[in-house]
Order: structure tokens, then sequence, then C-alpha cells
């Protein structure tokens, strides 16, 4: 099974409560299950009795999982807890056991078709292109990540396959990705690429800054616990002029309302919706405060639970300051 | 326990269900096996040789104590337990549902709900993370100087429940110095508050009395406890001492000279050589000695000094500000895989405290416990919270290797504490300092308290005639006798 290559994991997890505080579905369910611990148990019982994976109740708590990185990210050992999850719903799908909503997802996803437009020597591969001039865009659904949170490893592959294969077409050697999710998929995977998050590149450009103007950013989970804490989302938006205020009551914690498991909303959306009104409730003035997000993802799940947020993606706020 | 598939199950669950709504009672294999596990560390070695650990039947997570009190009175009607669950990382199996019944998982009440900037306190609900609360709290420009190992792990009501206590309780007190006033559901599920202060003349104290009763007299629903200014400066200072007898020695005449440390830790020789060394990179031999001031710089600086001048009257190495700074930055590490001792070792963390005249007998007799009657289990142990006249002895033994056989490893496991802690007794320690009694220690309780028990019984009885509230813990009654 999968998860015996994370024995480590269930070891350290199982009776741990360190990270408790962090897991952003135990914070709106309350449940002890839905905590590493929690979810560490199961699987150690998972790993005691390979019958217990048949068990619905565990494969939906398995499914559950936002799959933050802010646990393993505080975790003074860094145990990769996001890990072991993948591996359980690699096996659940792996034996037959996936939930139909989970099937029907994935079916859905893998689906996607990638193409390319436009003239240039760089790709870029997001909804700004106008932010890039001389560049190709390449267009379609999710790369692969999202089938691969969803434990479709074949199917991930297969979709990504299709990428790959747009992006040899581009004959690009520098892909820009805008999407957070999708850069932590492809940064290490495209041989020969140079895989850039599409802050790194508006920061190179130098943008000149606009009036200063206050807002409050939101961390992606890709970029900070994922990503190694990527500067460069903060430094743009510093560059120009966005007075970066933190959310929340602390540093720590993901308000990305289920960014890590990438289609989170469309697996979810209660639970979805319960990570959106926490977020409103920590925010200061919900209606007059501005949001920055990274994530697509994040700002259009924010924004459908909460139609009175002012919420951009980092890309809308730096043409914002373009167009002053 | 009550048979899932039987029609007094569903009455219960569509009883409990219209008082907290179908979402909020939980009857999922994933959810009961969190709940048959708490920080005590029989459950968890039953769960790693694979018995059967006994699970709630419900679990259920109120809002409101109203609905806490709805809860109660179902389960009045029924008979059947109600354990409260806070953050289950208590030591001493307190929230297990030993017989069944209910769990009431109290962190869906996680609200703050006051900060009173003018008497400095601020009001929550019980089942708020510890962390979360804090961060709260200091939002608003304030700390409630809680900084307990388990912060992130553990709920205000646990707390509260278990007389708990934080890195700094040496200047801002434990829990029960840290508390205003309680709400509480007793069990019959009346909604009761304490008087507003903690301090007067009216009558003996009602906010005591639940500090520290585990779940056993009802459920803590809200609390005041005092908020503090975040102070200007915070400065630590460690010494290596040769002997712990020395270092003992140094940090009780701080302690009897009336200065304020926020924290004062001492550790003898072999947790040095253990534990500082391997979390701290302190690699030397001697009893560490680790304290911290804080509050206005000028005032540190100088209570600093002094604490510094006590220690140089021994023979002794000082390590300076950054070796004490360091402990600080790293004060949870020791608590995180795999720097905290786990399965398959057997471990304890045998906590109890005494007046600075008995507090190295109690160490020796326990350590001479261990040593004489269990070759097998090292004994090692510090000191983490001082007051006026004694502190508290954090020992732990540990067993590299306990026997295969589950039922053999918690009979050695029962022995080991049994003997150590009747051994602290003797020698003026008590069965616990901050971690409670449980289900661990429970049996040991008459001992302690003598004929005075029986007013502890009694109390038992009139609040909660029944005995649904946690049965069969902190020495009380099983559920059925
Ligand atoms: C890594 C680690 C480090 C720790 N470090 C410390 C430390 O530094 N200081 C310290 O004091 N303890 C420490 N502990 C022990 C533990 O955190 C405390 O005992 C804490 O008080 C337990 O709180 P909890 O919310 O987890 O309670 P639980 O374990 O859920 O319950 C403990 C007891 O309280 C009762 N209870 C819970 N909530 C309520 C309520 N609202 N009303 C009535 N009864 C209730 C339960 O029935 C049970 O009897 C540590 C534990 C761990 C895992
Ligand atoms: S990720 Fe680290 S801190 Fe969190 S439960 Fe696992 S071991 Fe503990």
């Amino acid at each position: 099974m999968h998860i015996d290559k994370h024995q480590d994991v269930i070891a350290a997890c199982r009776f741990c409560f360190m990270c408790r505080h962090l897991d952003p579905i135990g914070n709106v369910t309350f449940q002890e299950a839905d905590t590493p611990r929690g979810r560490a148990l199961i699987l150690d019982k998972v790993r005691m009795d390979n019958e217990n994976l048949k068990n619905n109740d565990f494969i939906a708590t398995v499914y559950r999982s936002a799959l933050s990185g802010a646990n393993r990210y505080h975790c003074v050992s860094h145990y990769d807890e996001v890990g072991l999850v993948l591996a359980a719903r690699k096996d659940i799908v792996e034996a037959g056991l996936v939930p139909e909503k989970v099937k029907a997802l994935a079916e859905k996803l893998s689906g996607a078709t990638f193409t390319v437009k436009g003239k240039g020597d760089v790709l870029y591969y997001g909804e700004h292109a106008k932010l890039y001039s001389g560049c190709k865009t390449l267009s379609g659904g999710d790369p692969g990540k999202a089938l691969e949170t969803l434990g479709f490893a074949g199917e991930s592959q297969k979709v990504f396959d299709k990428f790959k294969k747009a992006v040899a077409a581009s004959r690009c050697k520098t892909l820009i990705v805008a999407e957070p999710s999708a850069y932590d998929f492809l940064k290490d995977k495209l041989d020969g690429i140079k895989v850039v998050h599409c802050s790194e590149c508006l920061l190179s450009a130098k943008l000149k800054a606009g009036r200063a103007r206050k807002a409050f950013y939101l961390e992606s989970d890709f970029l900070k616990n994922y990503d190694g804490n990527l500067a460069s989302p903060r430094q743009l938006l510093a560059q120009c002029g966005y007075k970066l205020v933190p959310f929340g009551t602390n540093s720590e914690e993901s308000y990305s309302v289920g960014e890590g498991a990438v289609v989170f909303d469309e697996l979810n959306p209660e639970l979805c919706e319960k990570l959106c009104r926490r977020v409103c409730e920590l925010a200061d003035n919900l209606k007059n405060d501005l949001f920055i997000t990274p994530s697509r993802y994040v700002k259009a799940t924010l924004t459908k639970y909460n139609p009175q947020i002012r919420i951009v993606t980092l890309e809308e706020a730096v043409a914002q300051r373009k167009d002053q | 326990m009550i048979p899932p598939n039987s029609y007094l199950y569903e009455m219960i669950r569509s009883e409990l269900s219209w008082v907290v709504g179908d979402d909020h009672v939980q009857t999922g294999d994933s959810d009961k096996l969190g709940h048959s596990i708490d920080y005590y560390w029989v459950p968890e070695v039953w769960h790693d040789r694979g018995q059967k650990l006994p699970p709630p039947d419900f679990v259920v997570y109120p809002a409101s104590a109203r609905e806490v009190s709805e809860i109660l009175k179902i389960a009045n009607t029924h008979n059947i337990p109600v354990v409260p669950w806070g953050g289950g990382s208590g030591s001493q199996g307190g929230a297990l549902p030993i017989y069944g019944g209910i769990v009431m998982d109290m962190k869906r009440m996680n609200k703050v709900l006051n900060i009173d900037p003018i008497s400095m306190t601020a009001t929550a609900e019980t089942g708020i993370n510890t962390q979360h609360l804090e961060w709260a709290i200091e939002k608003a420009g304030y700390s409630t100087m809680h900084f307990p190992a388990s912060i992130a792990c553990a709920t205000l009501g646990g707390f509260i429940a278990n007389r708990g206590t934080g890195v700094l309780s040496t200047k801002y007190g434990k829990i029960e110095d840290m508390v205003m006033t309680l709400e509480v559901v007793t069990p019959a599920g009346e909604i009761i508050n304490t008087l507003p202060v903690p301090r007067h003349a009216s009558g003996p104290d009602l906010t005591q009395l639940f500090l520290g009763s585990e779940g056993t007299l009802g459920v803590v629903t809200k609390a005041t406890i005092k908020i503090h200014p975040i102070p200007e400066s915070r400065k630590f200072h460690a010494f290596l001492f040769k002997t712990m007898h020395d270092a003992m020695g140094a940090g009780a005449k701080i302690m009897t000279s009336r200065l304020r440390p926020c924290v004062i830790r001492l550790y003898d020789e072999l947790e040095t050589a253990r534990l500082i060394k391997r979390v701290l990179g302190i690699d030397k031999q001697g009893a560490y000695l680790v304290f911290g001031f804080d509050g206005p710089a000028k005032n540190v600086d100088l209570e600093l000094e002094q604490a510094c001048a006590i220690c140089r009257e021994k023979e002794h190495e000082d390590l300076g500000t950054e070796m004490g700074q360091a402990w600080w930055d790293h004060r949870y590490k020791f608590f995180y895989p795999p720097y905290m001792f786990h399965l398959p070792q057997a471990f304890g963390t045998l906590d109890t405290v005494a007046t600075f005249a008995n507090i190295e007998k109690v160490y020796w007799a326990m350590k001479n416990t261990i040593r004489e009657n269990f070759p097998q289990a090292a004994f090692i142990g510090h000191f983490s919270h001082w007051y006026e006249w004694g502190c508290m002895l954090y020992a732990r033994f540990i067993i590299e290797e306990p026997p295969k056989d589950p039922r053999e490893a918690v009979a050695l496991y029962n022995k080991i504490w049994d003997m150590a802690i009747r051994a602290a007794i003797k020698e003026g320690g008590v069965i616990n300092e901050h971690h409670g009694v449980g289900l661990k220690l429970g049996r040991i309780m008459k001992e302690l308290y003598g004929p005075a028990f029986k007013v502890l019984e009694d109390i038992k009885k009139v609040l909660d005639p029944n005995n649904i509230m946690n049965p069969g813990k902190m020495g009380f009654r099983a559920k059925g006798i």
C-alpha cells in the first residue's frame, strides 16, 4: 500500500497534538478525526489491517482533508502528513473504493485539453495575458494537480502529458504560471523548461508604485507552506505601492479556504463555506477592506460564499496599479 | 455501552440531534477513534497493540451553555455517562469514555466574548483552543501569559478542569490563579455562575471547587481570566551547577529572597545530559538551571543581576543569556516527535509538588523507588514551576523496551505509578501538580486525602446523584456503583 511508505508519519502523528490548532478543517468541524492526529490514527488502523480501508467513514475523513501545508510547515520535524493523506487517497482509488462524487469529479478533470495561442518566446499560463507583452498563452484546465490530489495518479499523468505536449509545441523555454497550485505541480516537472511564478516575472519588470494603499494579503497555502514561503508576491505588491497588513490573528494559519486540495469547493462545498465564513469572521471590516490573494481559486470561493468581500488576485492588483 | 442498532440508541441520538443539530452528533468510526485515545500512555499502547478501545456511543458538540444543559438532562433521563472533552491532550485518561455514553466535545464553544481593558480581563467560552485564545488576546495588545507546552493542543476548559499550568507560572500563576469567575452547567443541567471576583469573604470559594474537578462536577462553559500587558523586556540566563542539589539551593534562594522570576527551570544531571543536549545542543555535565524575568526593562535588568549573583555564590559555570534564551526559543520543541518520548518506549510524567524543605526528599524517594524496583526504567527530572515555598517536580520514567504483551506492559506501568507516587506522598508530595488525576491515579486519591476525601465524595453525590459526569475518574465512583 502507498501509506506504508509513510510509516514514519503515522508513527509521529498518531499520538501528537502539536499542530492541531492549524488544521483548517479541524478548526471548522471541531472533530478529532479532522486533525493530523485523527487521520494518522485511522490510517494506522488501516496499516494494521488493510480491510479497514473499506470503512466508509474513514474514506470520508480522508477526502475531507484540505491538504493544508500549514501543519507540516509548523511541525518542528516537518512530518509530511499531507503526503500520508495523498497516499491514502491513492490506495482508496486503486482499491476501487472511491466515493461516487470523487469519481465524477475525476472524470470531469480528466477531460482537460490545452491550447497555445499568440506569439512570443515565453509561454504564459493564466488569465491575465495582457500583463505580459510578447508571450504566448496556454489555456485549458488544471494540468493534473487536481487529479493528483484526488488520488488519481494515472489520470493525473495522462492530463499532464497533454499539458507537456502543448508546452513542447509552443517551443518556449520559459513558462510563467499564475495559479499557485499549478505552479507547485509544474515547478520541477518540466525538463528543460524554466517554470516561474507570475510574481517573480512581474517583480523583475520593476513596475512603478501607485498611490499607497492598504490591503490584507491572504497567503497562498502553496506558495507559503509548500514552496518555501516565496517572497516575490509580497515584494511585488510592495513594489506596486500596496501596504500589506497581515490577515487574521496570526501568521501560521492557512486562510486559503481549501486551496491545498485544489478542487476542495467542488468536493466539499459545505466545508468550504465554513472555511470562508471563518475568514470573514476574522476580517476587521469585510465590506471596506481590500483583500489580495495569489489564487483565483481563493478569490472565486471567497466571493461565492461572501459576495460583499472586496478581493482581487495578485495579477488583478498589479493590473489596477498599472492602469493608474 | 448502548447497542448501536437498538431503538434506544436511535432514541437518544434523536434527542441529542434535536438539541445540537444532526451535524453535531457524530457516531462515525473516525471520530469515535479520535475520542478513544487521549495523551495517556495506556490507550496509546492499547491501540498500538491492536486492542479494542472503549469508544463513546455519541460524540456531541454543543454550541452554548443551554445546549450543554439540555444534553445533561437527556443523559440524566437515560442514565448514561457524559465525559467532557477539550483537546484530548490530558495525560491522565481523564477524557476517556471508559463506559461509553456521550463524549461532549467542547471545541465548538470557542468564542472570545469580551476583553475588558480597564480591569485587564477577558471572557471566553471554554472550548477555545488556548493558542487561538492567546492570538486573539495578543491582537488586542495583551497576553494571557498562559504558555503551556500544550498551548496549541488544549482548551481553556481542559486547563481549568485539570488545574493546568504554563511556562511562566512562577510569575503569572497556574490557571487557578488566572481565573476570575466561571460559568458552570451542573450535572443536573442548571447553569450557574461563581462570584465575579476571586478574592472575597463571601463564603467558601465555589470557583476553586470547579477548578480541578475534571469534568466530574459539571461542565465549565465560560471563564473570565486575567490578561496582562506585553512586557517591555523579557530576559533569560542559564547556569550549570555541579550537582542538582547546588542548583536547587540557588533556585530556592531566588524564590525565598522574593525576586519575581517569570520562570525557573532546573534539570537534573541525567536530563541535562539527555534532553538539554538533544534539544538545545548544550553538551555539558551537571545540572542546567535557567531563569527569566519580564516587565519594565530596568526592573528586569536589576532582578536578573540579583538572581545571577545568587547563582554565583555556588560553584558554577555561567552559560550566559544566550543559552538561557535558547531554552526559551525551543521550549516547545521537547514535545514534538521525535524529541518527545514515544512508543515502543513506556514513559510517564510523575509530576508532583512539595515545599523546599521536602522537594529533594520527594525526588530521591521517587528515584530510589524506580531504581530499586524497576531496574529496566530510567528516571529523569526537572523542576518547572516555582513558588515562594517550594516547587514542582516534573519527573519521568522511561522504559526502552516494555513487555510486548499489552496487559503485561500496562500492569508494569500501573505498578510503577503506584509505587512512585506513594513514595512521593510519604515525603510530603501530592498525587499531581498540573496534569490532574483522571483515570490513571484515581485509586490513590483516598490515601492522599484521608477522611477528607469523603467531603469531596459527598459534594459529588449531591451535585450528581445519578453519577453521569465522568464516572470512575478522580477517585469517584465507577458507573453503576
Ligand atoms: C505535548 C503536550 C504537552 C503538555 N504540556 C502541558 C503543560 O505545559 N502544562 C499543563 O498543564 N499540561 C500540559 N499537558 C497536558 C494537557 O494539555 C493538560 O492537562 C490540559 O489541561 C488538557 O486540556 P484539554 O483541553 O486537552 O483537555 P482534555 O484532555 O480533553 O480533558 C482533560 C479533563 O478535563 C475535562 N474537561 C475538558 N473540558 C472541560 C470543560 N469545559 N468542563 C469540564 N471538564 C472539562 C475532561 O473531562 C478531562 O477530565 C500537555 C499535553 C501534551 C499533549
Ligand atoms: S505534523 Fe508534526 S506536529 Fe503535526 S501531528 Fe504530525 S508530528 Fe505532530
